[in-house]
């Protein structure tokens, strides 16, 4: 497949705009200026486009829900708070083809008639944020950003936000809270962020990666792309892999591209000549998934049917070296300590669990504990605020799921039996 | 209209509210923590959880919207266990301190674990530990208690909108701390008391002192200090208040409260009470019997009234007594003792301003709902921060801002800082020439409806150019283009004056130029006022030209009913005022004056004379609870029950009567009483058995209070002018007198802090508010101490033409240069001891801003 996200970021000035327009870069800009903006929303509608931050959500129906709203200004938000465990697939655009975003970002607003974007950058991408606000202000003197753009009387401002480093910013309400100034917690929905966002106006909050398939969706038309991937998600997919394979790294594929495949045809096989054990598809959240059932598509409609989801599409490979119950505890450590606390389930739940499993790693578990967690995570699943605590719970249900036994031989030998 | 079903029961609202409501509503009670009925909806408890058809997760039901055909369970077995779930949660780091926790038998979180479990604890690990903290002086935090409902940090935000507090780390680690660090450092209302469900943030006042259920009695009541008139509830044990909390839904304060309100209540326990009638003997003050002293009062009034005549006595009365003690008082002297010599502290200000607004709009001009300010869509602020001087109200201007309202003021206020006031700083006494600027422009853009000739005619001679009030006022042309743009374009005008206009050189035009501001602008006017019955005691007739219910003295046909009541003769003419009194005993016309509840040798500018003037007297009583400089001078002094120990009514600034209750028992009379029991000694018939029969006698006598009962003001919701009427087409020409007061290069003036821990000298026997506020200062900027070599806390001679005061010094950056802010609250520390008392020709009011000083440092 021809990469069109990742396209030409082995020149090692693909962040330059200059480069970015030799290779055709704003091409697709000049031609959705001479769209009407509903045109645009058609083609992403045809392009069958879903949100590429983990849930999948169409594209086209956030937008159409957005641009029907009558209060202006609106704003164009893009989510780059990367921050699932596992996922750097964001990183590269950011890095190494800032302008692909721009130029998209850009043609979204224009289709949304939103004259305001913010980059909501992660906080421990201090290099992207160099390079963002480099290129933003090579596409502001190239007349490609302001308030007449190519002299075509269309108006987009945009501007770099950085976080201070909360995983919880990445929940569209929490991106906003941060970005206005407060606190980074969820807020209620309704009213959702496409009626009452930011500065209470309609407000798209969409992924880097999203952002980043608006200007071939413009150039190549909706109906070519949706015929990338697989007919439910079309479009490429960035895939990162960490862990035990022989090439870890960022790869980008057609959405739909087997799980076995992407570990052992694209990554090379685990690494060295150990056995795999688990793997994660979609970032920690996502749920585990033992290696005897990779044989799954990798796309939003078919990982829940085999138990798990696409999540970001950060797949990390774990081979039989790996202690499960020391997994899941890092995972919950994570957890415990990037609840927010605005909701009691998932302040309390999150620590509670990191407890319980820090005991089990300590070899000072109990017979119980596994029910105790079982009972403690579902107190929380279902009862969180927002997805962060459900993400906790479901991380110990489904470890516990598919590797009690090494839960139960942690507790009973107290010590690891994996690691020694 | 939309119908649901709530656990089989039907529902039907008439407008969209949220399930937890539309539940309440139908009496089913849904468990909360987060949600209070105040507070912005928030969802983080997620123990008011309901199930709902077709939905597949939960819901929390505080945050969902009823919707049409909506079907709801609130109390299934599931739900019963996701509580229990939630509750263990909570518990996993509460401490079990129930026996210890002051919060205990009126804890939320205690009466849910009662009814929904858990029974046993299976949290194995240490809990989080936090120490409590007594760094504040009215409130005690307990953080290892909090669940972190926020509802503290969303009330001191939202509502008060001090954002004082907020929550501090993240997930477990969050708790909920001040901005300045350990201190809260805030405005001390304590609303955060009242919303915490738990007992992580309480009073101090009554810590570890009794138990929810142990208080027998609560009273509900009026709060003693500002003219705001806050509804508060009295909780009582072993006669002795407890403790003060507001009151949901009242409709003065609805819920809030503010520092002097909820701590200010100790005075009434004060060891300095006074408790024993006092008789001068010897030039000492001895130990009377109340038989021994009202009879030598009677003796001496009478003797006095004979040799004298009617016009050697005089009275004033008290902005804190109630309606029934100061109309009993007024009547004592008209009716007993033949004189309209009466007047009381309301002269200082408050009295001349509303009689001044009232001549050119009307009686009752100023009667305006507080709780209405909020809707205003512009307000303008002339005068004193209306969020220290009359709290309650402004937090009906913050409220406005917060609604997208605008908020003007003439001068800065420390209060307004956070919400967006549109502000001009005209320089030292060009406050004048920057109103007729607005005046000039603003009729320009309304122009005149002829609605109001008088007072049209005087805006039409008034003509300033922007230009020349740039010149002379040093703001901008284009600042005051900008104040007069936002006031043209009002539709719901508001206006507040405060104290330090109505207690300037030149008040009297002043107040016409705000008057005719607001005029042009068609809105309200809100006059600032600092004592509980400042309002009551005018309304009272306690005024040397009016009798009860505002009717001139001079007329007969009004004269004459109330001596047909009163069965007493009264005199034609208008009797001295406060300043006229004492100028007349300084001159030995008035030989004998009757001082009840006030404090002239503080409360009045020049306080030294007037101390010395009271020496002069033949015969002083002084009615007080406390001894204060006045009652010093005494010939008699005696004690009288206070507030919260007599019934009775006050009547506020928007002039909404209200009842006053007694809570606590003491032996002693009220007011009302002394006076009467003086009244029986010297012949004149005054039986009542309780203040209710005085009230009675009131709604008889005044035509602004006809017929009106206890049972009519039962709810305080009884708004001027009650069943009564004011009295129409009373206008007097439009009298005001312009002052070219100046200011010269260097010169230094003092100025009157009007703190909001303090309320007159009642506050500062509250040792709660002693604890914030302890002691007074001299407020510099960082300025001029720093010329004048003085460093915060070093002590410093503040002199003026009238006296001196010691005082540490407080540096602040805000403070403006050309003057020093000293509090007028501390009885013989008192900054009118400074002031002069140049009037007002009009108003009659002091022009407090003419006061220069000099200031040098005594000691480090």
């Amino acid at each position: 497949m021809e990469k069109i996200l990742l396209k030409n970021i082995e020149n090692p000035n693909s962040a330059d705009i200059n480069e970015y327009r030799k290779a055709g870069g704003y091409a697709s800009l000049e031609k959705a200026l001479g769209m009407e903006p509903q045109q645009i929303i058609e083609e992403v509608k045809k392009a069958g486009l879903r949100g590429r931050g983990g849930a999948g959500f169409p594209v086209a129906m956030k937008w159409t829900f957005a641009s029907g709203d009558p209060k202006f200004p609106k704003y164009l938000l893009c989510n780059a708070d990367e921050g699932e465990p596992g996922t750097f697939k964001d990183r590269p655009i950011l890095e190494k083809n800032p302008h692909l975003l721009i130029e998209g970002m850009v043609i979204s607003g224009h289709a949304l008639k939103a004259e305001y974007g913010y980059i909501y950058l992660r906080g421990e991408y201090p290099e992207a944020k160099h390079i963002l606000n480099k290129a933003i202000k090579q596409a502001y003197d190239a007349n490609l950003l302001g308030d007449n753009i190519l002299g075509k009387g269309i108006k987009f401002e945009l501007a770099v936000h950085q976080g201070a480093g909360a995983y919880i910013c990445g929940e569209e309400t929490a991106l906003i809270e941060s970005l206005e100034g407060d606190k980074g917690q969820p807020r209620i929905k309704p009213p959702f962020p496409v009626n009452v966002g930011v500065f209470s106006k309609p407000t798209i909050v969409n992924n880097v990666e999203t952002l980043s398939n608006l200007p071939y969706i413009i150039e190549a038309g909706g109906e070519a792309y949706a015929k990338i991937g697989t007919p439910d998600c079309p479009g490429p997919k960035i895939f990162c892999i960490s862990g035990h394979v022989e090439k870890p790294g960022v790869y980008e594929l057609p959405m739909g591209t087997m799980l076995c495949d992407i570990i052992f045809k694209h990554c090379g096989g685990i690494k060295g000549s150990k056995k795999l054990k688990a793997v994660i598809p979609g970032g920690i959240s996502t749920p585990v998934l033992p290696a005897d059932k990779l044989e799954c598509s990798m796309d939003f409609v078919n990982m829940p049917k085999h138990g798990s989801m696409l999540g970001s599409g950060a797949v990390i490979v774990m081979d039989e070296t790996v202690c499960m119950v020391k997994v899941c505890h890092r995972a919950l450590k994570f957890f415990e300590h990037e609840s927010c606390g605005k909701c009691t389930p998932c302040r309390e739940g999150t620590g509670w669990l990191r407890a319980i499993l820090e005991r089990i790693e300590n070899g000072k578990g109990t017979d119980g504990d596994i029910d105790l967690m079982l009972a403690v995570a579902g107190n929380m699943i279902g009862k969180t605020f927002c997805p962060l605590g459900d993400g906790a719970a479901s991380v110990v249900q489904n470890f516990i799921k598919h590797f009690r036994p090494e839960f139960e031989d942690h507790i009973r030998e107290k010590k690891c039996t994996v690691t020694g | 209209m939309i119908t649901l079903t709530i656990n089989g029961k039907e529902v039907k609202l008439e407008k969209s509210v949220t399930v937890l409501e539309a539940a309440r509503s139908a009496g089913i009670k849904i468990p909360t923590l987060c949600y209070h009925e105040q507070l912005e909806k928030y969802g983080g408890c997620r123990l008011c959880l309901v199930e709902v058809e077709k939905m597949p997760r939960l819901q929390t039901a505080c945050t969902l919207m009823a919707a049409d055909g909506m079907v709801v369970r609130t109390e299934t077995e599931q739900i019963a266990e996701v509580r229990r779930g939630i509750l263990e949660f909570l518990l996993i780091n509460h401490p079990l301190d129930c026996p210890y926790c002051d919060k205990a038998g009126e804890c939320d979180l205690q009466d849910l674990v009662e009814k929904y479990g858990p029974a046993k604890g299976r949290f194995r690990e240490k809990k989080r530990r936090v120490p409590e903290s007594l760094e504040d002086p009215v409130i005690v935090r307990n953080m290892e208690r909090c669940i972190m409902c926020t509802r503290c940090v969303r009330m001191c935000e939202g509502r008060q909108g001090a954002s004082a507090i907020a929550v501090i780390n993240r997930g477990g680690h969050s708790h909920i701390e001040p901005f300045s660090g350990g201190k809260f450092d805030c405005e001390y209302c304590g609303n955060c008391v009242s919303v915490c469900p738990v007992g992580a943030i309480m009073s101090r006042l009554h810590r570890h002192s009794y138990r929810p259920w142990q208080v027998k009695e609560q009273y509900e009541t009026v709060c003693p200090y500002c003219g705001v008139g806050c509804t508060l509830i009295a909780q009582v044990r072993d006669d002795v208040i407890k403790r003060v909390i507001p009151k949901l839904g009242s409709a003065v304060n609805n819920g809030m409260l503010c520092s002097r309100g909820r701590f200010g209540y100790e005075f009434t326990g004060s060891k300095d009470r006074l408790s024993s009638p006092l008789i001068r003997k010897n030039g000492v003050l001895t130990e009377a019997t109340w038989e021994e002293a009202i009879r030598y009062v009677a003796d001496k009034f009478t003797q006095i009234k004979s040799s004298y005549g009617s016009t050697a006595l005089a009275g004033i009365a008290s902005l804190r007594c109630t309606n029934e003690d100061n109309y009993l008082f007024q009547k004592f002297m008209r009716a007993v003792l033949g004189t309209n010599n009466i007047d009381s502290a309301a002269r200082t200000g408050f009295a001349g301003a509303q009689a001044f607004i009232e001549n050119i709009f009307g009686q009752g001009a100023t009667a305006n709902i507080i709780s209405g300010l909020s809707n205003a869509d512009t307000i303008m602020v002339a005068g004193g921060d209306p969020t220290t001087v009359n709290p309650i109200l402004g937090l009906q201007i913050r409220a406005c801002s917060r609604r997208g309202g605008n908020v003007l003021s003439i001068g800065s206020y420390e209060g307004l800082r956070n919400f967006n006031p549109v502000k001009l700083l005209p320089a030292r006494f060009s406050d004048t020439v920057l109103l007729e600027a607005i005046v000039t422009a603003l009729k320009a853009v309304r122009g005149l409806n002829g609605s109001n000739r008088a007072l049209e005619e005087k805006i039409a001679d008034i003509t300033v150019s922007s230009a020349e009030a740039e010149k002379r006022t040093g703001v901008s042309e284009k600042d005051l283009d900008g104040f007069v743009k936002l006031l043209s374009g009002a539709e719901t005008f508001s206006m507040v004056i405060g104290k330090d206009i109505v207690q300037s050189s030149g008040s009297s035009y002043k107040l016409l130029l705000l008057s005719a501001i607001n005029y042009l602008a068609n809105g309200r006017i809100y006059l600032l006022s600092e004592r509980a019955n400042e309002q009551g005691s005018i309304d009272m007739g306690c005024l040397p030209d009016m009798l009860p219910g505002c009717r001139p003295v001079s007329m007969p046909e009004f004269r004459n009913k109330y001596e047909s009541v009163w069965r007493a003769e009264i005199p034609e003419l208008p009797g001295r005022n406060i300043f006229e009194i004492f100028e007349a005993a300084e001159s030995g016309d008035i030989k004998a004056l009757y001082v009840m509840g006030e404090n002239p040798a503080c409360n009045l500018p020049d306080s030294n004379r007037i101390a010395s003037v009271l020496e002069k007297l033949d015969f002083l009583v002084v009615q007080d609870i406390f001894m204060t400089e006045t009652a010093k001078h005494a010939d008699v002094v005696l004690p009288s029950l206070a507030w919260a120990e007599k019934d009775g009514t006050y009547t506020n600034m928007e002039r909404r009567i209200q009842r006053v209750r007694k809570a606590v028992q003491r032996e002693g009379m009220s007011d009302w009483k002394i006076t009467a029991e003086i009244a029986k000694n010297m012949g004149y018939d005054m039986s009542y058995s309780k203040a209710e029969d005085v009230f009675h006698e009131i709604a008889r006598v005044s035509p602004l209070h006809r017929d009106l009962t206890y049972q009519d003001i039962e709810n305080g919701e009884n708004i001027y002018p009650y069943k009564g009427e004011p009295l129409r087409h009373m206008r007097e020409e439009i009298a005001a007198v312009r002052s070219d007061t100046s200011a010269e290069e260097g010169r230094f003036y003092l100025g009157i802090e009007r703190p909001l821990f303090h309320s007159g000298t009642l506050s500062t026997h509250a040792p709660a508010m002693l604890n914030i506020y302890p002691r007074p200062v001299v407020r510099l900027s960082a300025r001029h101490a720093g010329t004048a070599g003085i460093k915060d806390g070093d002590i410093v001679r503040v002199t003026s033409g009238r006296g001196t005061l010691e005082l540490p010094a407080v540096i602040s950056n805000d403070s403006e240069m050309s003057s020093a802010m000293i509090c007028n609250n501390f009885d013989g520390r008192n900054s009118f001891r400074l002031a002069g008392t140049v009037l007002d020709p009009v108003t009659k009011a002091p022009c407090l801003d003419q006061t220069e000083i000099t200031i040098e440092k005594v000691k480090s």
